[in-house]
C-alpha cells in the first residue's frame, strides 16, 4: 500500500557519503602506519583499540539481526536493515585484521616470543623458566631487575623482600616470576602463534559465512518478496547465535584478555559480549534517527520503534553493567595477584583509575537514571543524549580495555601518570578503522534499500505500537 | 442488532437489587474501541472496558492518564537503596567494623550486591502490592459478575460497563449512548447494596 510511495533508496549526500569515509579511512590508516613506522609498539595498541571499538558495533549487530529472526519479530523489520548495514562490514574486518596479525609481536609479545622456548623446554617443568625468560627480556627482565627506577608503591616491598633475602637461593622477584612464566608455559598448548592464527582464520571464515547469507537472505527479498528468505535466515538463526556466541567468545580471549596473557576471567567472553551490545543498541539507536532526520525512512520508522530500541539500549546498557562489575567485584574480593592484576593496572591511584570510575558512573549511573523513564525514551532528544552517552563511553571503554597493556608493555607501573598517553597514534587508527568500517557500510546503503522492504511483516512493523 | 430504544432492556442479578452498571457487549476490538472513545468523549469517569485479551490503544481510547505505578516503585527502590547503604554502614563501619580479606571497613563494591538486592525487592513489592492497591484488589465482589453474558470476556466478548453511580450518568441519554455505539447486547446489572 503506502509503502510502495517511499521507495526507501538513499537519497541526497548519503548516496555518496562512502566515498568520504573511504578518504577518511585511508588518511587515518595511511597516517598511523606511516607515523606508527617509528613506534610500531604504540601503533600496535592503538589500532587494535581502534579495531575493538568498531568490531564490537558489527559484533553487535550480527546478534541483533539473529535475535529478530530467532524471535521472529515484527517490530523490528523496520529497522532491522539498518543493523543488516553494520552487519554486512564484518567481513571487511578480516582486512581491517592484518595490521593486528603483523603486530603480534610487539600486542601479544609475552606468549608469542614464550613459545619457542617455553615448548621446547616444558617437559622440564619449571626449569623451562629461566629459559623462557631470555625470550623476552625487555619484558619480564626490566621490571623486575629495575623496580626502584619506577618507585611505585607495588614495585617497592617486591624490593625490600629481595632487599632482605629471607628465603635461601631465590629472591622474591625471581619467584614471582618463576611463577608468571609456568602459568605462561602451562597456556602455551593454546596460546602460541599457529594455533592463534588457525583460531583467527576460523572465527573470520565463520562471521563471513553468517553475514554474507543474512544480508543475502534480507537483500533477495527487496524485490522478489518470496517468504521462502525468512523462513531461511529463521533456519539458520539458532545455530549461527551460537556460532557468533562461542567465536565471539574466544575472539574476545585471544584478542584482549591474552594481552595479560597470565590473567584470565571466566565471564570475559559474557562481558564481551554484553559490552558488545551495548555499544551497539546506543550507536544503532543514534544512526537511524540521523536517517529518519535527514528522511531517509520515510514514515517507516515512528516513536514506537524508538521507544523499543531505547528499551534494549537500557536493558543491555544495565546488562552491560551488571557484568562488569560481577567480573571486577569476584577479582576483588579474592584478591589473587594474578586475578587482580587486570584491576591493579586500572584502579590504581592514577589516571586509569580516573577512567574506571568515569566508565561506573558515565557508562552506567547516568545513562541509567536518564532512561528508565518511559517519556524520556519516547522523547526523541533524551534518547539521543543517553544513547550518545553511551557511544561515547563505549568507545572509552575499549581504550580502557587495551590501553593499559601498552603502559604495561613499556614497563611503566600501574598509577603512574604516565601510564595513561593519548597518542595521535590514537586518533589515526580511530579514523582509520571507523573510516574503512562506515564506508562499507555507506556503500551497502548506497546500494540498497534502507529498510527490508519485502518482508512480508513490514506493513506489521510500520504500524507497531507498544501496548 | 441494536435493542429498540423503547423496549425495556433485560435486567440481570440478585432479587431485590438495585441497577448499578449498563452492560454493553460487543463482538470486535474495533466496535469497543469506538465505543470507548465515545464514552471518553462523553466525560464519564467511573467506566471501564473488559477484553478478552490486551488491546493495543485501548489506554488513549479510555483517555486513561498515565499509570502512577512507576512513581510508586521508584519511590519504593529508593528506600530501598537507602535502607542498605545505612544497614551496611552501621553494621560495618559503626557498630562492629570488622576487616575482612583486607579490605578497609568502609568498601564501596561489598555494598552493591546488598544494595542491588534490596533496591529490587522493595521495587518488586512496590510493583505488586502498588498494583493491587491501584486497582483495589483483593476483591471479592463485583456487579459485573452477575451478568451471564459477562462470561464470554473470557473468550470472544468485548463489553464496556458504565455505573450508575458516574455523575454524567442519565438512565436514558446513557443508555443512548451506548447504543448509538451499535452494540450487540445491552442490559442493566444489578446488585445489592453492598
Amino acid at each position: 500500500m503506502s509503502a510502495q510511495e517511499h521507495d526507501y533508496k538513499a537519497s541526497g549526500s548519503l548516496a555518496g557519503a562512502w566515498k568520504i569515509a573511504a578518504g577518511v579511512g585511508a588518511v587515518g590508516i595511511g597516517g598511523a602506519l606511516a607515523m606508527g613506522a617509528g613506534d610500531p609498539k604504540r601503533f600496535a595498541f592503538s589500532y587494535l583499540f581502534a579495531f575493538a571499538a568498531f568490531l564490537t558495533l558489527a559484533v553487535g549487530a550480527t546478534f541483533f539481526v539473529l535475535i529478530q529472526h530467532v524471535t521472529s519479530a515484527a517490530w523490528s523489520v523496520t529497522t532491522r536493515r539498518i543493523a543488516e548495514f553494520f552487519m554486512s562490514a564484518l567481513p571487511v574486518f578480516a582486512l581491517l585484521f592484518v595490521p593486528v596479525a603483523l603486530h603480534v609481536d610487539d600486542l601479544y609479545g609475552s606468549w608469542a616470543n614464550h613459545e619457542a622456548h617455553g615448548a621446547a623446554h616444558a617437559p622440564a617443568g619449571e626449569h623451562a623458566a629461566p629459559h623462557g625468560e631470555h625470550a623476552a627480556p625487555a619484558e619480564h627482565g626490566a621490571e623486575h631487575a629495575a623496580p626502584t627506577e619506577h618507585g611505585t608503591e607495588h614495585a617497592a616491598p617486591h624490593h625490600e623482600a629481595g632487599g632482605e633475602e629471607p628465603r635461601g637461593f631465590l629472591s622474591q622477584e625471581e619467584i614471582e616470576h618463576l611463577a608468571h612464566t609456568e602459568v605462561i608455559t602451562a597456556k602455551s598448548g593454546y596460546l602460541n602463534k599457529g594455533f592463534f592464527f588457525l583460531r583467527v582464520a576460523i572465527y573470520f571464515a565463520l562471521w563471513i559465512l553468517v553475514s554474507t547469507r543474512l544480508f543475502r537472505n534480507s537483500t533477495s527479498q527487496d524485490a522478489s518478496r518470496d517468504h521462502e528468505w525468512t523462513r531461511r535466515s529463521q533456519g539458520m538463526a539458532p545455530w549461527a547465535i551460537s556460532v557468533m556466541a562461542l567465536s565471539t567468545t574466544f575472539a574476545a580471549f585471544d584478542w584482549y584478555m591474552s594481552l595479560l596473557p597470565s590473567w584470565y576471567s571466566t565471564i570475559f567472553g559474557v562481558y564481551h559480549f554484553a559490552a558488545s551490545m551495548s555499544g551497539f543498541f546506543a550507536f544503532f539507536t543514534l544512526t537511524v534517527m540521523w536517517l529518519r532526520k535527514n528522511g531517509q525512512l520515510g514514515e517507516a520508522v515512528t516513536v514506537e520503534h524508538f521507544h523499543d530500541l531505547g528499551k534494549l539500549t537500557f536493558g543491555f546498557n544495565a546488562f552491560w553493567a551488571y557484568i562488569a562489575f560481577s567480573q571486577f567485584f569476584l577479582i576483588w574480593y579474592a584478591g589473587i595477584p594474578e586475578e587482580a592484576e587486570f584491576y591493579h593496572m586500572r584502579w590504581s591511584d592514577g589516571p586509569w583509575k580516573v577512567v574506571s570510575a568515569s566508565l561506573a558512573i558515565l557508562h552506567f549511573v547516568v545513562p541509567f537514571v536518564l532512561l528508565m523513564s518511559r517519556n524520556v525514551k519516547r522523547n526523541l532528544s533524551g534518547l539521543a543524549a543517553g544513547a550518545a552517552l553511551i557511544f561515547v563511553m563505549h568507545i572509552v571503554e575499549m581504550y580502557w580495555l587495551v590501553m593499559p597493556n601498552y603502559a604495561h608493555a613499556m614497563n611503566i607501573p600501574a598509577g603512574n601518570d604516565h601510564a595513561l598517553s593519548i597518542s595521535p597514534l590514537d586518533l589515526l587508527s580511530f579514523l582509520g578503522v571507523g573510516g574503512v568500517f562506515f564506508a562499507a557500510v555507506l556503500f551497502r546503503m548506497s546500494k540498497h534499500p534502507l529498510v527490508a522492504l519485502g518482508d512480508p511483516r513490514f506493513e506489521r512493523s510500520r504500524h507497531f505500537e507498544n501496548a | 442488532m441494536a435493542d429498540a430504544t423503547n423496549k425495556p432492556l433485560t435486567r440481570v442479578g440478585p432479587e431485590g437489587g438495585t441497577p448499578v452498571l449498563l452492560l454493553a457487549e460487543y463482538d470486535t476490538p474495533a466496535a469497543v474501541m469506538h465505543a470507548a472513545e465515545k464514552v471518553r468523549d462523553a466525560g464519564f469517569t467511573r467506566w471501564d472496558v473488559h477484553t478478552p485479551f490486551p488491546v493495543h490503544g485501548m489506554d488513549k481510547a479510555m483517555g486513561l492518564p498515565d499509570s502512577r505505578l512507576g512513581w510508586i516503585v521508584a519511590t519504593m527502590a529508593l528506600i530501598g537503596f537507602s535502607t542498605a547503604v545505612s544497614l551496611i554502614t552501621w553494621a560495618n563501619v559503626v557498630s562492629y567494623p570488622f576487616i575482612v580479606g583486607g579490605k578497609p571497613a568502609f568498601s564501596i563494591p561489598s555494598y552493591a550486591p546488598v544494595c542491588f538486592e534490596l533496591t529490587v525487592l522493595l521495587s518488586a513489592f512496590g510493583a505488586v502490592f502498588g498494583m493491587f492497591g491501584l486497582n483495589k484488589l483483593p476483591r471479592h465482589h463485583h456487579a459485573v459478575f452477575e451478568s451471564d453474558r459477562f462470561r464470554a470476556v473470557t473468550d470472544d466478548k468485548f463489553f464496556v460497563s458504565v455505573e450508575y453511580a458516574d455523575p454524567k450518568f442519565d438512565d436514558v441519554r446513557t443508555r443512548e449512548l451506548l447504543e448509538s455505539t451499535k452494540p450487540n447486547h445491552i442490559e442493566i446489572v444489578e446488585d445489592n447494596e453492598s
